[in-house]
């Protein structure tokens, strides 16, 4: 019976309590759980097969995510698997908090989440048969991986630009702005290339990239005689800007988000059918992946259309990672009917206008 | 309050009203404006707009410049009339109403007159055209370094947006930041030009967020930015940029000199225009004993009355409470250990409408090189310090405007000399004085132009 319920698609809509005492059985059984998770057990002040009977419970837990770190990604996979589980890949987080977190993806797990994703994309209207070229983070990062299979899925091949964020993340806080700019630079000279030469009918970027490709005419004036839709994930993205694409700048181009993390081992999609004053809003497929916008000093959920601070959590057979207090700030939305969690909007970091600390001087 | 005024980004393609918006307040806190805050793609297409533009005829621009400061002076302005625009500009900076007519006069007179004042920077050898008769002998034209200018606004006189007028009359496309503290003045001024005669895509106003900001110059040729220390530190070493910073203006009174003769110029220095200018006086530097100097200041600046700032008769800058709270902290913690004449009890006084203005405050330093001297606040804040000729002109380094009242030849040839003084009044001339076509912190002409030699047939 665990099994089953742990192995349907994510699409479906177990009992989200009932999905989660299956999962804290599979976790936290000896026959079933990962070496890491039945070791870290032993320091809980609670019993996870007995306690944990509900989403809202998972917030007992401490946020662990830091432990990744350091821990070996065998002793990340469940027992459950067998002796040889089948690994799609290590991914890890952006690392831009010092060392990355790593997360061990398996093949039953990523089957169900692109399976999932892809049909966020058919319903958007996104097409099939065609080329994808993939302007993200690649190497450890799982937003490279994701656009390979969201390719090979769809009928198409993917074309793709060497991207490491956690270089520009260095360059950045050394001060160092120009060579982050010369990089980016690079990046979208490396995207041209394959605009001018190849068939695509998708991309897949980061708003900050997109926003480079968009200052150069040339490109600009490609895309949209070629490309079809635009999936953009990975930073953020506003309104303003969502309309000036979609009204002025790829006018005829589908634009879409993902919110992800790899610290989810996956993304959400953007909710379908937003108008333009909507803000991008983020379905996490729950209770698979569920998200609380939450006071950081309460830890008390902040009320719809208010803003907090995201808590994440992955449940699935493949991992269990609950409890996760992101940077991110975003607006508390409700979810689709019948959907545990809240939904997220505005996923941004903090607007700052001017420095708000007194500065000697009359200006 | 019940409708807000909006003040829309005004882009290449006309006015946009951004679903990202801030709420300005007034200095009591309730909401006045809503200000557009347009994002990173906003501004980049936009200054790619700014780029691909033409830039105006000369007569053309003249005349539409001296057209939109009459305009921006006496009309109506998207729907807004001329004692309304003052009347909340004074609410929501806190700048005196009288301050307010003033500068908007100033800005006028400058939107008449920027072509000419811009000339005074031309060098003796150049010449606007190859067709002047000079070029057939061969001579140096003078021509713009580039095509587009950006400023970072101040918001602390409305008078700051009088100097970036100079740019349009020289035919660069102008890309205005406001400052969120007083984002209608250029809103008014911008909207003005392009009733007159300038194109949506060669004047805009583009309101961003912090992270937005640096795009605007990014994109621009040349720029201007207002800020404290820390700006002047960022942009110390590119050359595309021209800081405006703390002023620091100075007056010094050697012991040849009678300082009672020259007491209401002190007293007029420190507190002109509500003490929030660049030019007013930080400090006061007397040779001898700087006690009388101190108590005399303090006594003339006690009188000033304590006045919202629509009253006809303010004279001081109002501030929100927490504003106003969070300055007299910074001054109290400053002024530790000098001798206080004025202000010692701390210096907010609050208003029956919930706002606050900053009284006078008067500190007597022992030391010419003590630290405070350079600390320079938006309110009539002034620091009396001993001078001696040991001292001599190191202390008056980073001054924008130094009034030097002394006999002393030989050291009036020092402190010309010393090009980190930037303007040296003699005499009893105020440290707030202007004139056109004399330069605030050298001419702006000498920034955004250059020379370039032409030989012809």
């Amino acid at each position: 019976m665990i099994d089953n319920i742990l192995d349907l698609p994510v699409g479906a809509r177990p009992d989200s309590d009932e999905f989660v005492r299956a999962a804290m059985e599979w976790h936290f059984n000896p026959e079933t759980g990962s070496a890491y998770w039945l070791r870290r057990a032993k320091t809980l002040d609670f019993d996870p097969r007995a306690d944990v009977k509900s989403i809202e419970d998972l917030a007992l837990f401490p946020n662990i995510i830091n432990e990744l770190r350091d821990v070996r990604v065998e002793d990340l996979i469940p027992r459950g698997y067998g002796p040889n589980p089948d690994v799609v890949g290590v991914y890890e987080s952006g690392g831009t908090t010092g060392a990355p977190k790593r997360v061990v993806v398996l093949r039953d797990w990523w089957d169900r989440i692109m399976a999932w994703m892809n049909a966020g994309l058919d319903a958007a209207g996104f097409p099939r048969n065609v080329n994808w070229l993939a302007v993200m983070p690649s190497g450890p990062h799982i937003a490279g991986e994701l656009t390979t299979k969201h390719a090979a899925d769809r009928g198409g091949i993917r074309f793709a630009v060497d991207m490491d964020p956690r270089w520009v993340k260095k360059l950045i806080a050394a001060g160092k702005a120009e060579e982050a700019d010369s990089y980016a630079e690079h990046l979208v000279e490396q995207a041209a290339f394959v605009l001018r030469t190849q068939d695509v009918g998708v991309i897949m970027t980061t708003p900050p990239l997109l926003e480079r490709i968009a200052r150069h005419d040339d490109l600009v004036d490609l895309i949209n005689e070629k490309v079809e839709g635009i999936v953009w994930g990975g930073a953020h993205m506003d309104a303003d800007t969502r309309y000036l694409y979609r009204t002025e700048v790829f006018p005829g181009v589908r634009l879409r988000g993902g919110y992800g993390s790899t610290m989810i081992l996956g993304g959400t999609n953007e909710r379908a059918d937003l108008t333009d004053d909507d803000p991008c809003i983020f379905d996490p497929p729950a209770p698979f992946i569920t998200f609380r916008v939450v006071d950081p000093d309460t830890d008390h959920s902040v009320g719809y259309g208010e803003r907090g601070q995201v808590v994440m959590n992955h449940v699935s057979k493949n991992m269990l990672l609950p409890n996760n207090l992101e940077r991110d700030l975003a607006t508390r939305v409700e979810p689709p009917a019948g959907q545990a969690g809240d939904s997220v909007a505005d996923v941004s970091p903090v607007a700052r206008f001017d420095d708000e600390a007194v500065i000697e001087g009359v200006y | 309050m019940t409708d807000p005024i909006y003040i829309d980004a005004l882009g290449a393609n006309g006015s946009y009203r951004a679903r990202s918006r801030l709420t300005v307040s007034d200095v009591a806190g309730d909401p006045l404006v809503e200000l557009s805050l347009v994002p990173k793609l906003f501004v980049s297409r936009t200054m790619s707009a700014l780029r691909k533009a033409d830039t105006l005829p000369l007569e053309e621009r003249l005349a539409a410049l001296a057209k939109a400061g009459e305009l921006f002076a006496t009309g109506v302005v998207d729907g807004m009339s001329a004692a309304d625009y003052q009347y909340t500009v004074s609410r929501m900076s806190g700048t005196p109403l009288p301050i307010v007519r003033e500068a908007v006069q100033a800005i006028a007179r400058s939107a008449a007159d920027a072509y000419r004042s811009a000339q005074q920077a031309r060098p003796v050898g150049a010449v606007n055209d190859w067709r002047d008769p000079n070029a057939r002998r061969g001579t140096a034209t003078w021509i713009r370094r580039g095509d587009v200018f950006a400023v970072h606004a101040a918001g602390n006189h409305p008078g700051v947006h009088s100097l970036w007028l100079e740019a349009i009359a020289l035919g660069y496309r102008v890309a205005v930041r406001p400052s969120r503290r007083e984002p209608l003045t250029p809103y008014r001024l911008i909207s003005a030009l392009r009733a007159s005669g300038f194109g949506d895509d060669q004047i805009v106003l583009l309101p961003t967020d912090y992270a937005a900001a640096d795009e605007i110059l990014r994109q621009a040729d040349l720029s201007m930015v207002y800020g404290g220390q820390e700006v002047i530190d960022k942009y110390a070493a590119d050359p595309t940029v021209l800081p405006n910073g703390p002023g620091r203006s100075k007056i010094l009174i050697t012991a040849d000199s009678d300082w009672r003769d020259h007491i209401d110029m002190i007293v007029d220095s420190i507190s002109h225009q509500g003490g929030t200018a660049c030019v007013n006086t930080t400090a006061v530097f007397v040779e001898g004993d700087p006690t009388p100097v101190a108590e005399a200041i303090a006594e003339r600046l006690s009188a000033i009355p304590s006045l919202p700032p629509e009253d006809d008769k303010a004279v001081l800058t109002a501030y929100s409470l927490e504003a106003a709270k969070k300055i007299e902290g910074y001054l109290l913690a400053k002024a530790a250990g000098t001798k206080t004449h004025l202000g010692g009890d701390g210096v907010v006084d609050e208003l029956a409408d919930g706002s606050a203005v900053l009284r006078p405050a008067v500190h007597q330093l022992d030391d010419p090189f003590a630290e405070q001297a350079g600390v320079e606040l938006a309110f009539p804040c002034v620091w009396v310090a001993p001078w001696t000729r040991e001292a001599g002109t190191a202390v008056f380094k980073d001054t924008l405007v130094l009034t030097a009242v002394t006999k002393d030849e030989r050291l009036l040839d020092d402190l010309l000399a010393d090009p980190t003084i930037k303007n040296l009044y003699i005499g009893d001339h105020p440290t707030y004085w202007m004139a056109p076509g004399v330069p605030h912190d050298a001419y702006l002409g000498e920034f955004l132009m250059r020379t370039k030699a032409v030989i012809r047939d």
